[in-house]
């Protein structure tokens, strides 16, 4: 079993570096990330390689922050089996400093052989080669002439891997390589018997058929790279996520954007297995109905609605809470004395003598009081008091124009109350 | 002087801001300085905690303050009067201590008089309901506080300390859901009532929505309807907030909105701008259905000529940018199209979160350019206002994280040099991000600096960073003044895990970080300062790395210092490293060793035999 990722693919495989340990960008890596990783690999090369340990951080590549889930399950499910193999071929694994091209075939289940899967071209970049490879699978499914043709393929190559494993030691890179290409035996009882289960299902064809596919592909992938030296196939990875996209409990698995899956949290699925991005190019604020529900208020009804009424304790309440939303504290000195102007804190500007006096009344009322005098005597004694009277009014600062008013007043009484003693002298 | 005046002065681009210098509000007290984000937080809050406290003590002890008279009069520095003024029992008592929002008192009034037999106006009834029902009743006292706290506060604080109290209730959702308790004041009050008009109806539903009890609301509104009463605007829409703890399934729920609406339309109730935030706050709880019913609801919108409000795109921006698919980018910058044509005044409590979800968006897309339009808009006339002290360090601190990863190095400098301590404070992550940033553009001289701001935020004992610091610096090798630079880093790093501090625990060294510090110390030829690390390595019961000790052998041969490359091998020895022989090896090769020395190492040979076996073996 071959345990590269797809993080190897990304730097081709000559870069390839167990001793790194990388970051995992959860978000996915963005430009820079990548470019840090690329130089990180590159610049600490040298060091020793190691297989096992290099094989478990691989896992954990930084690139598999998107296509976590299903993938790693993968390849966990795989370092467990290759526990189960014989005690020599773990320690030839664990030591050797060679790319370690330990087989895993001999202990993979046989049932699912079928088929192999399309050749790609090693300069197709990993992501085409994915995107491929899902269409590959589509158009496999039901061309069923090229699907024996590469069951057969794969039969041989499987035969060979067995021998393989009978031989036993052959874990060099090179031999394991050359023994593939070498002999290649068929095995049609298999393929009868796989073509027969593919078809034979009759609801979960569709998923028994990726499985098997997927199965193929980790066959193909192997041959692949030790003809290639090393080159990856994340398909694996892939075809156990679209095998079990149905099942809702892999709601949370996220996928990469193009075969990411719109879910509904009801757990329905809304648009099955199509792309979204073909789903949400029609999105837009622009174009649609509206709900027509509504009719616009005309002016007047509006304007009627509008009744007159004391303010509640909810509309106090929202008012200040929508003032709270962009209240700011004051961000320099003359912001602060405005804030403060308003307030009531500092004086309003220009200084004015009568700030604080608010009677409403201005200055020529305190001042010019001989309008008041009209019920009074145009002369004599009496005129001559109350000149004097409203001259020490129009002085006084503490008394409000009311209070002078009413003063005048009180003069005007007291003289007319008088009025027969006064005619009298 | 006069407000046009200051005004004229005071808008922020003819003072040109000093990027270094913190917010206004700290420049009183060099005391009260922050130096992260939870110190600016904190200090923020300082001059309003001492104007409670000052509060506190008149209302605790009003009798040493009996000269409070001012000419002139400045009420704004004057205490509030809480006490009610008018005696005795009457409807004109009652009215005076729900205006006092004195929520037991005047309900205990309410009962006396009814008690006496005197009927009360239905006007007083229902402000009493409004008091009731805004106040949830029962825990009037704790509300009340806190109530009276957001009054006086109002003054001057940022939003979000007044909110914080308030948020949680207003919500209404599910932990609150027992706030409003079977047949409380409220709800018999209402029972007794003579007569009930529309309003009645009105604040019991708002209440109880407020509260919690959406299904009760929702009964209310029932037998609203059966009385032949119409619900006013503000009813609906919280109604309408209700729908989620009504329905369970999406669509439904979307049926019930729908409902709900129609009979706005029958009853002749025009909807507001919050009417719709409503309906699209519900419809972010709907999933799909959400996502194939916001544009109609927007169409609605503009059908009838209602202007968005921040809070509604904010929601929109939720709907479809909710779950990691984002394909649908062009909604946001359709979005932002919008925003940047208009300026904002705030119509609805939600209309804050708008730049922050927004710019997360943003960093989710890591669409720079978006980001930038988005900041343009922040600033754009009165915008930045929407953004207090705590959601401007959020917003910032996303949009440098989406600046580290994706611009050029000098760029994201000029913005962090810009923008470090008067807009923002960093956060350990921001931090983190940003030396990512510098190793990607290869700029790692820069460390030193970062380190200096790092000890400045208070960061220099978080674990992650000062791996991921000490990391980046040993793992290539520099040119000398950098690698000076590194070591005086690594001896700040070395007192860090070193000084026991009285009030908190120093860092614990680990492996790695040890390693890397031994490996800059080597590196800058400090090699008795490497050597006490290498005894480090023993005292906690770490094992150094073959690096490591190459690159201390390799110091103590440029120091021309046998000895301690004689100490490494005993050490390697005692630790049983299968390297020892290795070591050992380039010792007795590549050093001038007196015979003293030589027999020293011979010895160790001695030592290590059985456990050169072992790890043999080991190997194998």
């Amino acid at each position: 079993m071959w345990r590269f990722t797809a993080f190897e693919a990304l730097l081709g495989p000559e870069d390839y570096n167990p001793d790194v340990t990388l970051p995992v960008h959860s978000s996915g890596a963005g430009r820079n990330a990548v470019a840090r990783n690329a130089r990180r690999s590159s610049r600490s090369r040298p060091a020793a390689l190691k297989g096992r340990r290099g094989c478990e951080r691989r896992a954990e590549g930084a690139m598999w922050g998107r296509l976590c889930g299903s993938g790693r399950i993968l390849l966990l499910a795989g370092a467990a089996r290759h526990c189960g193999r014989p005690h020599r071929t773990q320690k030839l694994f664990s030591t050797s400093s060679v790319l370690s091209a330990t087989e895993d075939e001999p202990t993979a289940p046989t049932d699912s052989t079928t088929k192999v899967a399309s050749k790609e071209g090693a300069a197709e970049t990993p992501k085409q080669k994915l995107l491929k490879m899902i269409g590959d699978m589509k158009v496999e499914v039901t061309t069923k002439r090229k699907f024996q043709q590469l069951k057969e393929q794969e039969i041989k190559k499987q035969a060979t891997n067995k021998q393989e494993g009978l031989h036993g030691g052959s874990s060099t890179f090179q031999n394991s390589a050359e023994d593939v290409q070498r002999s290649k035996p068929l095995n049609p009882e298999l393929v009868q018997a796989a073509s027969a289960v593919a078809s034979s299902f009759p609801h979960n064809k569709e998923q028994a058929e990726s499985e098997l596919l997927a199965q193929l592909r980790r066959h193909e992938e192997t041959t692949d790279k030790q003809r290639r030296g090393g080159t990856i196939n994340i398909c694996n990875v892939i075809s156990e996520m679209t095998v079990k996209r149905q099942s809702p409990a892999q709601r949370g698995v996220r996928i990469s954007n193009r075969i990411s899956l719109e879910m509904d949290e009801d757990g329905q699925r809304i648009k099955p297995g199509r792309p979204s991005s073909h789903s949400d190019s029609g999105r837009s604020l622009k174009a649609g109905k509206r709900l027509n529900i509504f009719t616009k208020a005309s002016p007047e009804t509006e304007n009627a609605l509008k009744t007159v009424s004391s303010p509640t304790i909810w509309d106090l309440e929202f008012a200040k809470e929508i003032a709270a939303v962009t209240e700011q504290p004051p961000r320099n000195g003359f912001e602060e004395m405005i804030q403060w102007t308003k307030e009531g804190i500092l004086w309003e500007f220009p200084i004015d003598n009568e700030a604080g006096m608010d009677d409403g009344a201005e200055f020529h009322e305190h001042i010019f009081l001989e309008k008041h005098l009209k019920d009074f005597p145009k002369q004599g004694p009496i005129r001559h008091f109350m000149e004097l009277v409203i001259c020490g009014l129009s002085k006084n600062p503490y008394l409000s124009v009311k209070q002078k008013i009413e003063h005048i007043e009180w003069f005007r009484n007291y003289f007319e109350e008088k009025k027969e003693f006064l005619q009298e002298i | 002087m006069p407000e046009y005046i200051t005004k004229s002065f005071s808008p922020r681009f003819s003072f040109p801001q000093d990027p270094t210098a913190a917010h206004y509000m700290f420049h009183d007290d060099p005391y009260l300085m922050p130096k992260n984000s939870a110190t600016a937080r904190l200090f923020s809050l300082s001059k309003e905690s001492g104007r409670n406290a000052a509060k506190y003590i008149i209302k605790e002890f009003p009798h040493f303050f009996d000269k409070i008279l001012a000419e002139p009069n400045i009420p704004s520095l004057m205490p509030e009067i809480c006490t009610p003024q008018i005696e005795g029992v009457s409807e004109e008592a009652l009215r005076e201590r729900i205006n006092l929002r004195m929520v037991k008192a005047s309900v205990d009034l309410f009962d006396q008089l009814l008690q006496a037999g005197t009927s009360i106006s239905l006007e007083t009834t229902n402000s009493l309901l409004d008091l009731l029902c805004f106040y949830g009743d029962g825990e009037s006292t704790q509300e009340k506080e806190s109530e009276e706290k957001e009054d006086l506060e109002e003054s001057e604080v940022n939003a979000s300390e007044q909110e914080t109290p308030k948020r949680p209730p207003q919500r209404g959702s599910h932990p609150f859901a027992s706030r409003w308790r079977e047949n409380n004041n409220a709800e018999r009050i209402f029972k007794i009532m003579p007569e009930r008009n529309a309003h009645s109806y009105c604040t019991m539903i708002r209440g109880m929505v407020k509260h919690g009890a959406s299904a009760k609301a929702y009964d209310m509104y029932t037998e609203l309807l059966n009385d032949r009463h119409k619900a006013d605007v503000h009813t609906f829409n919280a109604l309408i907030t209700a729908v989620p703890f009504l329905k369970d399934r999406f669509l439904e729920r979307w049926e019930l909105i729908k409902m709900f609406l129609n009979h706005m339309a029958q009853q002749e109730v025009q909807p507001n701008v919050q009417t719709f935030n409503a309906v699209l706050k519900t419809l972010r709880r709907c999933g799909g259905v959400g996502r194939s019913m916001a544009v109609p609801v927007i169409k609605e919108m503009e059908a009838l000529e209602i202007e968005p409000s921040l809070a509604t795109y904010d929601h929109l921006l939720s709907i479809f940018y909710r779950s990691a698919d984002l394909a649908s980018s062009g909604i946001i910058s359709e979005v932002l199209d919008d925003v940047e044509k208009r300026s904002f005044t705030p119509q609805d409590p939600d209309d804050a979160k708008f730049f922050i979800s927004a710019m997360q968006v943003c960093c989710d897309l890591k669409d720079i350019k978006l980001a930038y339009r988005l900041n343009k808009a922040v600033e754009k006339g009165d915008n930045w206002k929407f953004l207090d002290m705590d959601r401007l360090n959020s917003y910032w601190s996303r949009f440098f994280s989406l600046l580290c990863m994706m611009e050029q190095i000098d760029v994201v400098l000029k913005w962090y040099k810009e923008m470090s301590p008067s807009l923002f404070y960093p956060s350990p992550k921001n931090i983190l991000d940003f030396l990512q940033a510098l190793d990607a553009a290869n700029h790692l001289e820069m460390i030193p600096s970062v380190w200096e701001d790092m000890k400045q935020l208070g960061f220099s004992k978080r674990r992650d960073l000062l791996e991921e610091v000490l990391s980046l610096m040993s793992r290539d090798q520099h040119p000398e003044e950098i690698q000076l630079a590194f070591a005086k880093c690594a001896e700040d790093i070395k007192t860090v895990h070193e000084q026991s501090g009285r009030d908190q625990a120093s860092v614990e060294w680990t492996g790695s970080a040890l390693g890397s510090v031994t490996v800059l110390f080597s590196r800058a030829g400090r090699t008795q300062d490497a050597w006490s690390m290498m005894e480090r390595f023993q005292q906690i019961n770490r094992i150094p790395t073959d690096l490591v000790m190459d690159e201390f052998l390799n110091c103590a041969k440029q120091t021309n210092s046998p000895d301690e490359a004689i100490k490494l091998v005993k050490l390697a020895a005692s630790l049983g490293l299968p390297s020892s022989q290795k070591l050992k090896s380039r010792v007795e090769k590549e050093f001038k060793l007196s015979e003293n020395q030589k027999k020293a190492l011979e010895s160790i040979q001695s030592d290590s035999d059985s456990s050169d076996s072992d790890s043999d073996s080991d190997r194998d």
